[in-house]
């Protein structure tokens, strides 16, 4: 198989820059908008994960 | 969200997550503390989940912990390393020990203050008053340097959480604090990334 080394370093790095683009986006939307309306999205992210593994306890559990 | 740098708090009208109410739950048992590291940038608004809470206390002696051992078990926290008081104590004088309640993530990881930066964080905190609640965090221009100490070994999410911070709070930073913990913890270059 023949990989492109130097595709997947051009990728990684865009990839690193967009993902700090997003962060740049993120901080200015959570300091223009209400901590409740962020914290709403954000929690989202956060609780689905901690529901997500008590569900997975439970399923093995049973 | 409103920092008062003169105060060193920070007031937060947020809707309080799962995690959140986890690492309340837990700190209700504790007189002092610090939360370091990546939980503080979430609490802030960051838009990542975490595995782990690292939390800083002050040295006790076994007397102390063993008190405190058992409120904590009684509140149905257990701790993932070890079960025997005395032997986690020994643990703690070492590294860090984690506790969890139900399933084993999210937990907290329980550490002693060891060194200068850990003392730094404890007696610079910051006060976060979400309504009645209460968390104390490290100072946030320790936190963005501490993020880029650890970015070095190649973790990008490190490196997002003192970008986020930064972001966040860039024009209310003392920035002399901030430029001094880069050159001390030597994160000038990983600085460059985040400006």
């Amino acid at each position: 198989m023949n990989i492109n080394l130097e595709e997947l370093k051009n990728d990684r790095q865009r990839n690193s820059e967009e993902r700090m683009k997003f962060i740049e986006f993120w901080a200015e939307y959570v300091r223009t908008h209400s901590d409740k309306e962020w914290s709403k999205q954000q929690n989202v992210i956060i609780d689905s994960q901690i529901e997500h593994a008590h569900n997975l306890v439970k399923k093995k559990s049973s | 969200m409103i920092y008062d740098k003169n105060k060193r708090e920070i007031k937060l009208d947020r809707e309080l997550s799962k995690l959140d109410n986890f690492v309340l739950e837990f700190t209700k048992f504790l007189s002092d503390y610090v939360i370091v590291s990546g939980y503080v940038s979430i609490l802030l608004g960051r838009s990542r989940n975490t595995e782990d809470v690292d939390l800083l206390v002050p040295k006790m002696r076994l007397e102390e912990f063993e008190i405190l051992w058992k409120k904590i078990h009684n509140a149905g926290f257990e701790c993932i390393n070890i079960s025997i008081v005395s032997e986690a104590f020994d643990m703690l004088n070492e590294h860090a020990i984690r506790f969890y309640k139900g399933i084993p993530m999210p937990n907290i990881e329980f550490k002693m203050i060891k060194n200068n930066l850990e003392e730094y964080s404890f007696k610079n905190k910051i006060k976060v008053r979400m309504g009645k609640e209460v968390l104390y965090v490290s100072p946030l221009e320790l936190q963005i340097a501490y993020k880029l100490f650890l970015s070095q070994g190649g973790n990008e999410k490190d490196l997002e959480d003192a970008k986020y911070i930064y972001e966040l709070f860039k024009e209310k930073l003392n920035k002399e604090e901030l430029l001094d913990f880069v050159s001390k913890l030597d994160v000038k270059k990983e600085f460059e990334k985040i400006k």
